[in-house]
């Protein structure tokens, strides 16, 4: 399994999220080192707000913030970040603040070297003979999480 | 606990309660808002008075913006040709 590079990780995050439009990934030094748009005027440009935005965040005072959601009329911003990377999408107005934020945290989770996040997946029944008490108390109350798919 | 109504115009008065609790939570939820989260997803509001707010405001709203006009110029694009 490869993994995922700056310039892969916002495309990868966009591919996760039906909501998300576009996304950029910054470097700790604020440049841009990724963008799922295919212009590169319009990549900067949102790279450089984003850069913006996150020290006007920061300007606010308080506890610093790692993850950011701004709610404007006509969609939303969502914004993660970690000592390395900051990686921001800008999405629907329909987009679920909770999932949103999930994936951004579990995209910059793959970059750094974390296996991919995986969505539910049917898990196939047991070939191994009939159904026990023994074997159910060994199985994951989430099957979609994955535990029983593990080598 | 909640009182049950009685009669055909009090359970009407309670369904227009219910609506009104709906548009006002959906208007609640549209304004445009800043939340701020900490390591363990703990939420903080970002005041309206708060040093950066609108500023924040303003960029989350350029950005979306930019993307409206994109889309639009490949709209038009399409159409055209």
């Amino acid at each position: 399994m490869e993994a995922l590079t700056p310039e892969q990780t916002p495309a990868r995050l966009c591919e996760l999220s039906a909501d998300a439009r576009a996304a950029v990934l910054l470097d700790a030094a604020g440049a841009l080192a990724g963008s799922s748009e295919d212009d590169p005027d319009r990549a900067r440009a949102l790279g450089e707000m984003t850069r913006e935005l996150m020290e006007a965040v920061d300007a606010a005072g308080g506890e610093p913030a790692e993850q950011v959601e701004v709610q404007v009329p006509g969609g939303a911003v969502y914004a993660s970040r970690n000592p390395r990377w900051t990686l921001a999408v800008v999405a629907r107005r329909s987009a679920l603040s909770s999932l949103m934020l999930w994936d951004l945290r579990a995209v910059l989770g793959e970059l750094d070297g974390a296996p991919p996040i995986r969505r539910a997946v049917a898990v196939e029944p047991a070939q191994d003979g009939p159904a026990t008490e023994e074997a159910a108390a060994g199985e994951s109350p989430v099957p979609e999480l994955g535990a029983e798919l593990e080598p | 606990m909640r009182e049950r109504r009685k009669g055909p115009i009090s359970r009407a008065a309670g369904i227009a309660e219910g609506v009104a609790a709906t548009m006002r939570r959906i208007q609640r939820d549209r304004e445009p808002r800043v939340l701020l989260y900490d390591e363990s997803g703990y939420a903080r509001l970002l005041q309206p008075e708060a040093r950066g707010r609108e500023r924040v405001l303003e960029l989350g709203d350029e950005m979306v913006r930019l993307l409206d006009e994109a889309q639009q110029a490949a709209r038009r694009a399409r159409r055209a040709g």
